[in-house]
């Protein structure tokens, strides 16, 4: 098991804060945040390139804190990968093993399962240079890999690949982790690619960890504007909860749901899509509202209506099968929306003038 | 490009002009030293006083060029890696020597060796730097050493700080990842900055005019020699002695250019 607590760290025009987290032994744990916001400083205070200002890390039952990145046996994979531009393939895989000494039966065989696992046998005696971005992340990978360390730190990794090998990779990745069982801290920006590989996510944002939890946890139920808006959720508003005719309600614009929240006073929300519903004449008069179509977008499986009520404009899927193409709105029709039971999220606002 | 005329036409000439002149000027000038000197060279070399100087400067730039590069080394990875406190600084220090004239270095030098009790502990163990050969390799050092440590500086500035640390999680230690990966990637840096580093020592003449002296058979090198032949108006002797250090100096600025092209410029973006 891995844990922070904590860690502080201060680099030029960079503060990492107050950092505590727990992973668990074979988990496959990301880490999320926009770019600056220190995640790529947070894998090498683990790796050990800084002395941390503050905070402990402990790591398989023992402190680590203070031990040299050769003692921590931690595998490292940058986002440009970071090879050896003067030692071929081979070489580069087998530095770490020679730096061992390792007798070199031993090596050979490390590297030809190695080549195998991850289809590198063709270049093992080109450079650096003449690499694709995909071979060079792979061979990357085999380098740290070969080590067989106790955990693997992936510093968005897939960042260079183009979208096709990205999602093969994220599949080699994903399966190659639950084989081997190694403790993966991988870095990205995209939550797409965070919510498939990932056992439990972490948020980051200006330097602090915002929020910890799985991928479903995160997007239905984050903790902060900026987690809500960062992972992509739509319909993320803001508002203010008060009490209104000796009701609990949420006021945003002239708009008030009744709401049941131990939240009080500003907050943001979140109005999940598949909890909202479209109708031609309103039901229950407590909880339709009435909009006018902004759009209708059509997408692979599903239509997406755009819905202005009051103030706010909710994104919606609406099946697309062919029945139903008749009873779709169209942009400008007068329609009503029901939010069903359970479709609000509440999050506290640290900071109402956060922008992205 | 479309025709120059008026002013831009005048503004393009002029500078090519000053440009050419001036090469034309330096060609003119080495040649004509090349010229005069080339024929005597070859005898020259058979008299005993351009013999031993010869082999001095050979040997006394060899021996400082080695001690530099065992100096510079440890002094361009500390001021290049390192997270020290004022290192712009130190960094300052380095190139003081560089900004002085040769011969106000060798003055500094004179007066710590000579009238400190550095100098006094130093001669007391056997070591004597003034008048002495010892003077000769300890000046060519001083002088050059922080040109090389520069030179290394910038190579180690050139190479990705990451490399080492990736060669560090992968079981390096701290100068295992240096052996490993920072100095093969420095190769051509540092040889070419050595091969600067010896045709400079070579060269040297106001340090070590300062603190060896020039005298004659004993600590006479190539260009004390010139000198020394100078005053007592031996022009074949001058011109001989010049021609072979414009030769030295040509190969090495040609070593230096060969090297300078970086081996692994092909890898841009790693």
């Amino acid at each position: 098991m891995l844990k922070l607590a904590g860690v502080n760290k201060k680099l030029a025009g960079f503060h990492l804060q107050d950092i505590n987290l727990e992973v668990k032994p074979k988990e496959f744990f990301v880490i999320l945040g926009p770019t600056g916001s220190g995640k790529t400083v947070l894998l090498e205070c683990l790796a050990g390139m800084y002395r941390l200002d503050s905070g402990r890390i402990f790591f398989a039952g023992k402190e680590i804190t203070h031990c040299p990145p050769e003692s921590r046996q931690i595998g490292f994979v940058y986002q440009d990968y970071a090879l050896f531009p003067h030692l071929n393939v081979r070489q580069n895989i087998l530095f770490g093993l020679k730096c061992r000494k390792m007798p070199a039966d031993q090596r050979k065989e490390k590297l030809i399962r190695i080549c195998g696992l991850l289809g590198i046998n063709p270049l093992l005696d080109r450079f650096p240079g003449t690499l694709s971005g995909g071979e060079q992340q792979r061979v990357a990978l085999a380098r740290a890999l070969v080590m067989e360390p106790q955990m693997l730190l992936l510093d968005e990794p897939m960042s260079a690949l183009d979208p096709r090998t990205r999602e093969n990779f994220q599949r080699v990745l994903r399966r190659m982790q639950k084989d081997t069982g190694i403790l993966t801290i991988h870095v990205t920006h995209d939550f797409e690619e965070a919510a498939f590989l990932a056992d439990r996510i972490a948020v980051m944002h200006r330097g602090r960890l915002e929020q910890t939890g799985t991928p479903e946890e995160i997007f239905k139920r984050p903790a902060s504007l900026f987690a809500a808006r960062f992972t992509g959720a739509p319909n993320v508003f803001t508002g203010e909860v008060l009490r209104y005719n000796g009701h609990q309600v949420i006021r945003t614009g002239h708009l008030r749901l009744p709401v049941q929240t131990g939240l009080t006073g500003p907050v943001g929300f979140v109005l999940h899509p598949e909890y909202l519903e479209l109708l031609r004449t309103p039901l229950d008069k407590s909880n339709c509202f009435p909009g006018r179509v902004i759009a209708v977008y059509q997408k692979r499986y599903f239509y997406e209506v755009t819905v202005k009520v009051d103030q706010l404009m909710l994104y919606m899927p609406v099946a697309g099968n062919n029945s139903h193409r008749s009873s779709l709105p169209g942009a400008g029709d007068e329609v009503w929306c029901r939010i069903l039971p359970g479709g609000l999220h509440f999050f506290p606002l640290e900071d109402a003038s956060i922008n992205l | 490009m479309a025709k120059r005329t008026g002013f831009n036409l005048l503004f393009y000439s002029f500078n090519l002009m000053i440009t050419l002149t001036i090469l034309c000027f330096i060609l003119f000038a080495v040649v004509l030293v090349l010229l005069n000197g080339f024929g005597h060279i070859w005898n020259v070399l058979q008299t005993a006083e351009i013999n031993f100087a010869l082999g001095l400067s050979l040997k006394t730039s060899f021996i400082s060029t080695f001690l530099c590069a065992l100096a510079a080394l440890p002094m361009a990875y500390c001021l290049a890696g390192y997270r020290l406190p004022g290192r712009h600084i130190l960094n300052l220090i380095i190139k003081i020597p560089l900004a002085m004239p040769p011969i106000v270095s060798g003055v500094c030098l004179l007066l710590v060796f000579g009238t400190t009790s550095l100098g006094n502990i130093l001669s007391a163990l056997g070591v004597k730097l003034i008048f002495t050969v010892t003077g000769i390799i300890v000046a060519q050092f001083f002088v050059n050493l922080p040109y090389l440590v520069v030179v290394i500086k910038a190579a180690i500035e050139d190479v990705d700080p990451r490399l080492e640390f990736v060669a560090r999680t992968l079981g390096c230690n701290q100068f295992q990842a240096f052996t490993r990966v920072t100095l093969p990637l420095i190769k051509n840096g540092l040889l070419a900055g050595l091969v600067i580093t010896w045709a400079k020592s070579l060269g040297e003449f106001g340090a070590v005019l300062m603190l060896a002296g020039a005298t004659r058979m004993r600590t006479e090198t190539l260009p004390i020699s010139l000198y020394l032949n100078l005053t007592v108006g031996d022009m074949d002797a001058v011109m001989a002695v010049a021609a072979i250090l414009i030769i030295i100096s040509i190969i090495s600025l040609f070593v230096f250019e060969l090297l300078g092209k970086r081996e692994h410029s092909r890898l841009t973006g790693l």
